[in-house]
Order: structure tokens, then sequence, then C-alpha cells
């Protein structure tokens, strides 16, 4: 067991965004979070990376308690994550992104004086992202500049290459075509064993990638648990279909 | 690629500068100088962190008052313990007020910024028993080298030996800033620059690369106010005001804050425009105040931006 | 002893009052705009000297010295409507602009006003003489003070509640706080912000000219004044909160008085409490007593 929170409770105020939601993530899962907007999968998120404390409730990975940790210790500790809204370095070039992941997970980040260009180990790295997700004909692209696509998958690159044990996606297809979203999956699902990731945890909205891709689908309603499943049960699952789903057209 | 012969070609002319040109303008070269490495440390914090500091003349006033003080106080007259000396006292500064200013941003960071220049230009000006008040404290002509150039008179000192030396300066602190900005911390600094919250995903603590990058910019600009002081030979508490760090954002940004040597460039051309506007007409402040906003609206990216156009304005690694 | 201390905290007040105009000037662009406007001691300096001008050829053309307060009054508010042309002429290119740049077009309003000024005026101080004293004086608690001093004070306050009336109960005050809520929802809703930008503007400026001429039979018109000045104006906008009208004045009331008291103890110690004071602010509460924004 990778990642487990027991029992997380969130409030704002009087407002119960998380109410006693528990779910744990075994070695090798993928996992995906779906929900409709409110039920509390962004407040899971920012719980299960740390940004936020928990009102009730724990969190652990690998055994230790991360509640409220941070992004930065949390990286150090090998959980990454990518952003709903594409977050990039717009000045900075593709290669340079991904070379500023290898940097931080190397700890080279204080080395004032040393060259960037004559660290061997960083370039390689870099390259060698760039490569597990196509971007390597756009490496002296500046980030700005890609298409929205290929930002998407410099922003989730950019958390591969930290070479985390698990990784936390917001949505990676989402302002994507329906025609790159599996392009996109399969390129993630490929680095993913290639770089040797214990686990990855979705939130998603489509429902194609969702029942495409999971081993085990989470489904959240209104701040609780609703069911906890793999896709065939879920399929089955009348109120999951009702209240998240919606009609399966095969 | 052009840019190490344009750099060849200017090392030459700023070497061969006193055995050609007349004394006055070797001396205006000194300023530049001085301002030059102030620049290069105040452009760390603005084009490739993101902060602009609004008090960062404080530091100024630190290295010209170090300067005055070690000289006229405490009998220290070799340069070569001034300038450290002067680093050492900003890097004490910069420590503490760093730590607090760098988890603020943007207008929040150039108030609190703004504020503790202004805490120190009062404090020059009010403890005058300590530094001089208004009229500020004298700075002898300090050793180079061991030695005090007796025979040299001022004139001959500044465009001789002093010019020399600020040159060798400028060069040693334009190289050690051309390897931060291209090392690993530069890089990181850069990712700070375009997207905190990315930045912090992947493992870069934002509040502290933002200090070093303070206390790097404290240091340089102390080191350039012990420069600065040297010519006039006298350090008065303008030189912490907040207009003066008003002034050198502006001269960045005139050369160019998303280059390398755009900070340098803004220095020689602030320099020389002032000195050319200044000889026809005593409003300088106007013809500036036109030139910052004429740049602000039309041309953000300095004289630099103009000349770099398509290409690539900063060079980081090439693999 | 009572008496000095009424000096002293009717001195305070005073300069208070004087703050709190160029304070609400500064708030009410930084509220609609986001503008943190540097230039705002620039227009103070501005007002001073165009009010000095304005008495002068008042009473050189025989006008009566007891009525010195309206040529002041009406000159400093005249040369206020500069803010048209600054907004329309400057700043309306920036607003799409990081602030950084909207900053330093401001800072470089600075730099032109300060040498606009110096290029009219000269930079001798002028100041409107012995007229300060023409109101004659008034006892309060032992202590003898300036009724110029006391109409001004009366005056501010009569223009804080007149803001007010104007931001709660009219139309323009309603659109003013809507857009300082929510532009692009005002947008949205038909207001024509390009109107609304240009009036708050030259409103922010004519406080600002207003403080300016006000202050001047107290003091005298100094080329430095606007540089100064704005350090004590953005005291007071941190302490009471930015974009807050009521942080304005409870603003100004502490600096003004703490800055009189300061003086009268431990005069070294005077803008140095003050800075002291900001920096405390921007650490433990930024957002000031009344303001909204978070840092």
């Amino acid at each position: 067991m990778i990642l487990e929170a027991r029992d997380i409770r969130k409030l704002y105020g009087a407002y119960v965004a998380l109410d006693g939601v528990s779910l744990s993530i075994q070695e090798g899962e993928f996992v995906s979070i779906i929900g409709p907007n409110g039920a509390g999968k962004s407040t899971l998120i920012n719980v299960l990376t740390g940004v936020l404390q928990p009102s009730a409730g724990s969190v652990r990975f690998k055994g230790k308690d991360i509640g409220g940790i941070g992004t930065v210790a949390l990286t150090r500790l090998g959980m990454a994550r990518s952003f709903q809204l594409v977050q990039i370095f717009p000045e900075l070039t593709v290669l340079e992104t991904l070379q500023a992941a290898v940097v931080s997970r190397l700890g080279r980040g204080a080395r004032i004086f040393a060259s960037l260009a004559g660290d061997g180990q960083v370039q390689a790295d870099a390259l060698d992202v760039a490569g597990l997700f196509n971007l390597s004909d756009k490496a002296h692209a500046l980030a700005r500049e890609l298409p929205q696509g290929d930002k998407k998958l410099l922003d989730v690159a950019s958390a591969f290459a930290l070479r985390p044990e698990i990784i936390l996606l917001d949505e990676p297809t989402s302002g994507v075509s329906t025609a790159d979203k599996h392009a996109i999956m399969e390129i993630l699902v490929g680095a993913a064993k290639r770089i040797g990731l214990r686990a990855i945890i979705q939130v998603e909205h489509d429902m194609d990638i969702v029942f495409g891709y999971s081993d085990r689908i989470i489904a959240l309603h209104q701040g609780k648990v609703l069911a906890d499943a793999t896709p065939a049960e879920i399929e089955a699952d009348a109120r999951v279909v009702d209240m998240v789903v919606g009609r399966r057209r095969r | 690629m052009r840019t190490p012969v344009v750099l060849a070609l200017v090392g030459i002319a700023l070497v061969a500068l006193p055995l050609l040109a007349p004394a006055y303008h070797v001396t205006l070269m000194l300023p530049f100088m001085a301002y030059g490495v102030v620049l290069l440390g105040l452009n760390l914090l603005f084009g490739y962190t993101g902060l602009v500091s609004f008090g960062h003349a404080l530091f100024i006033g630190i290295g010209a008052y170090t300067g005055a003080v070690l000289t006229t106080r405490l009998g220290v007259r070799h340069m070569e313990a001034i300038l450290p000396a002067a680093a050492l006292a900003a890097a004490v500064v910069a420590a503490p007020v760093g730590a607090l200013c760098v988890r603020y941003v943007k207008i929040y960071f150039g108030m609190l910024t703004l504020a503790f220049g202004m805490v120190f230009y009062t404090f020059l000006l009010k403890f005058y028993k300590l530094t001089g008040g208004d009229e500020g404290m004298r700075m002898l002509r300090p050793y180079l080298l061991g030695s005090e150039w007796k025979g040299f008179s001022k004139t001959a000192y500044l465009i001789g030996p002093y010019y020399y030396f600020s040159l060798a300066v400028l060069v040693l602190a334009t190289l050690l800033m051309w390897r931060v900005v291209r090392s690993p911390f530069g890089l990181c600094l850069k990712t700070i620059r375009d997207n905190p919250l990315k930045a912090e995903s992947l493992g870069v603590s934002v509040p502290r690369y933002r200090w070093y990058a303070f206390m790097i910019s404290a240091v340089y600009a102390a080191v350039g106010g012990a420069l600065l002081a040297t010519p006039t030979g006298n350090v008065d508490p303008t030189l912490a005001y907040w207009t003066h760090s008003g002034n050198i954002v502006f001269m960045v940004l005139l050369g160019g804050f998303s280059s390398f040597f755009g900070p340098l460039v803004g220095a020689f051309a602030f320099i020389f425009l002032q000195d050319t506007v200044m000889s026809v007409f005593p409003y300088w402040r106007l013809i500036f105040g036109a030139v910052l906003a004429f740049i602000v609206i039309f041309a953000p990216g300095g004289l630099m931006g103009l000349f770099a156009r398509r290409r690539r304005p900063i060079e980081v690694s090439r693999a | 002893m009572t008496a000095n201390l009424v000096n002293v905290l009717m001195g305070g007040v005073f300069h208070a009052a004087i703050l709190f105009l160029v304070a609400a000037g500064l708030q009410v662009v930084f509220g609609v705009q986001k503008i943190f406007n540097l230039a705002c001691g620039s227009f103070y300096a501005l007002g001073a000297y165009a009010g000095v001008s304005a008495v002068g050829y008042f009473t050189s053309r025989g006008g009566s010295p007891a009525l010195f307060i309206l040529p002041l009054a009406l000159g400093g508010l005249a040369v206020g409507l500069v803010g048209v042309v600054v907004e329309r002429g400057l700043l309306r290119f920036v607003y799409d602009r990081d602030e950084t740049f909207q900053l330093l077009l401001t800072f470089a309003l600075v730099l032109m006003l300060e040498d606009l000024i110096r290029m009219t005026w000269g930079t001798a101080p002028v100041s409107t003489g012995g007229l300060y004293l023409s109101y004659g004086h008034a006892r309060i608690l032992g202590a003898t003070v300036p009724v110029y001093n006391l109409i001004v004070i009366g005056a501010s306050l009569a223009i804080a509640l007149g803001i007010g009336w104007l931001l709660s109960r009219t139309v323009f005050g309603r659109i003013i706080r809507a857009a300082a809520d929510n532009r692009e929802m005002a947008e949205a809703l038909g207001v024509d912000m390009r109107w609304v930008y240009v009036r708050v503007f030259t409103l922010g400026t004519m406080l600002g000219t207003l403080g300016g001429a006000l202050v001047i039979p107290a003091t005298a018109a100094m080329s430095e004044m606007g540089i100064e000045l704005i350090v004590e104006a953005f005291a007071v906008v941190v302490i009471g909160g930015l974009g807050s009208m009521r942080g304005a004045f409870v603003g100004a009331l502490v600096v003004g008085i703490l800055r009189s008291l300061a003086i009268s103890i431990y005069p070294e110690l005077e803008m140095l409490l003050i800075y002291l004071i900001v920096i405390a602010v921007l650490i433990w509460r930024p957002r000031g007593l009344f303001g909204t924004a978070a840092a």
C-alpha cells in the first residue's frame, strides 16, 4: 500500500468539502477518481498532495504522514503531480523545463557556479524524458509556442522527470481534442512503464479514457466515496451510473 | 556566433580608451562601470527571478558608506579590503531583509523593499554624528594593488590605475554572473520567474532561491556602490533614496532585462545620455521620464530587445 | 503641559487631513484601476505650486486677502484636471500590462513632473507668506491653534464624508465599487470602463492637488515635496489597507499623529518610526486595517 487516506474530512468554515473519504492505492495500480463538479475532487487532490492539511483523518505516503507538508517536501518523498490548467514555464524551452526537473531531483539547484550545459547527467536525463514523450524534435522550442496538446505533455513530462514513485494527474486530457486524447494516454502509460512508476492516480471526466485505462475507479459524490471498484463493477452499479457516469454508449 | 566578436571589440575599446579619449569621457566611464556591476546584480533579481525591488539603492548606500567609514574612520585604505568588506556588509543586511521580503511578491515586495530602503536613508540622514547627516562623509582615495599612487593627480589616478581597476572588477563581476545565470541555480531562478506554482511542484523551494538571488544582487550592489563613491570622494544619504532605486530599475529596463548584457548596455546608455542631455538642457529628468514612458509602452524589451527581436533573448544551454 | 499636547495633536491632525486627501486619491485609483500611482506625490506638489500662483494672481488683482483660501483651493482643484491628459495620454496604454510596468510608468511620471514643476516655477521655494495667519488663532485647551488649520481639517472631513456619500449613494459611486470589485463583470454589465477610468483617475489627481494646495500656507512649496510625500502616503495606504477609503482615513490619522508625536519627543525618530510600522504591518497583516487584497 503506497498511498493511504483514512477518513479524510475537510471543512471550509461550515461547508464540508470532504466527509470521511478513505482510499488506498496499491503497487502497480492505475486508479481514476471521478465525480461531478463540486464532489470534492480538487480538495481531495490537494489533500493527497500535501497542499491542504485535512481537518480530520490522515494521509500516509509510504507509511509517512504527509498532511499539509507542501509540494516541495512531497516531491522529495517521491510524489509528483500535474495540473488541470496546464502549467508551463513560458520563457523556457522544452529541454530547459525538463532539465529544471532533473536538477531539482538530483538536488543540484544550489550549484550557483557550476555549468548547466556541462552537466552531462542532467542533459542526458532530460533528453531521455523528452524522448519518452515524443518531444525530442521540439526540444528547443519555447514552451509558450507549443500547441496545447504538447503543453499538456510537457506538464506531465516534467513531473515524470522527477522519477516519482507515484504520480497524480489532474485531468491529463482536458482541453485536448478527442483525437489527441488517446495518443496522450498511450504516451503516458508507456513512459510510466519505462521510468518504473509504482502507481498512477488520475482525476478524469472523460469516461472513455477512464474506462479504457483504469484498474480501479473511485467515484466521489458530495464529499463522500460513492463507490470504489473495478470498471466492470462500476459500470454495473446503477447509482454511480446515474450520478456520475451517464449512460455508456458502446 | 557574433557575440564573441562584439565582446572582443568592446573589450579592446575599453582597454584602449584612456589612451585615446579625452579625460572627461574616461572619467564618465567610471560611474558606468560602477552601475554596470550594480545592474548585473539587480537584473538577477528582476530579469531572472521576476522580482522588482524599489529599495535596492539601500545596498548601494551600504557599499558606499563602507568605503567612507573604512577609509576615514578605520584607516583601511586598500580597495582589495574595502570591496570584500562592502560585500560582507551587504550580505549581513540582505540576509534578514531578504528573508522577510521574498515571502511577498509583486507590489508587496516592491513596497517592502521601498520601506527598507527609506529606513536606511532616514538612518543615514538623522544620525549625523555617526554618518555625517545630509552632508555625508568623505571617502579617501583607496590604495590600488597596495600603492597610494602618490605621484598621480586626482584625474591621473582616476583615468589611469582606478579606471583599469574598475574595469577588472567589472569584468570579474560579469564573468561570475555569467556562470551564475548559466548554472543549475540560474535555471531554477527562471522557473520561479515564469511560474512559481509549477516550480514548487518540481521541488524548487521558491522562497529559498529568491533569498539567494536577493543576497547575490545585494552584494553586487554594494561592490558597485563602493566603486561609485571613489571618484567623487563623497557619500551622502541620497544614494539610498527611493528615486535612486527607481533610476536603477529604469537603467535595467532601458538596456533590456531579458538579455544578459542588457543591464550593461542600460548603464552605458543612461550615463552617457544623461551627460549629453545635461550639457544642453538642465531638465534631464523630463527627457528621461519620457524615455522611460516610451520604453514601457512601446519597447518593454529595452535596447537589447530592439536588437535581439526574433532571436531567443536568454541563452542558457544548447544541448 | 496639556497645551503642548494639544498643539502636537492638532499639528498631527492637520497633517493627517492633508495626508488623507492625497491617500484618498491613491486609494480610489488603486481600488478601481489596480495601479499604485507613485506620482500622487508629484500631483500634490503640482497643486501646491499652482495654489501659490493662484493666490498670487488673486491678490495682485486686488483680491481681498481674507478670501485667499478660495483661489488656493480652486487653483489646486483646477490643476488636477491634468489627470485627464495623463490618463488618456499615458496610463491607458498599460492597463493590460504587468503591474511592474504600470508602476514604472508612474515613476516616469514622477520624473517628468519633477522637472516640469522646476521649469515652470524654478527651484526656489515659494509660499503664500503671511496669509496663513490672516484667519487668526483659536484657543483650545490652552493651546493656540491657527484657525486656518481648523478650516482645512473641517474641509478634509467634509470631503471624506462627501466621498463616502459618493461611493454609497450615487450611481457613479456604485459603478466605482463594482469596477473595483470585478472589472470584467462590470464591463459585461455594460459599463464603459474608459469613461470610468478617466473620471476615477482625475478624481484621484484632483484630491492630490487639492491636498497640496491646502498645505501650502502652513509650509512652503519646495521641489522635493512630491517625492518626499509619496513615502508618507504609501505608509498611510499600507497601514489603512490598499484600496480602502476608511483605511485612508484611519491610516492618515495614525501616520499624522504618530509623526507629530515622534517629532516632539525625539526628532531623529520621525519617519523612522513610521517606516518600522509599515514594515511591521506588511509582515503581520499585509492587507492593513481595512484592505481586501491578499499578499
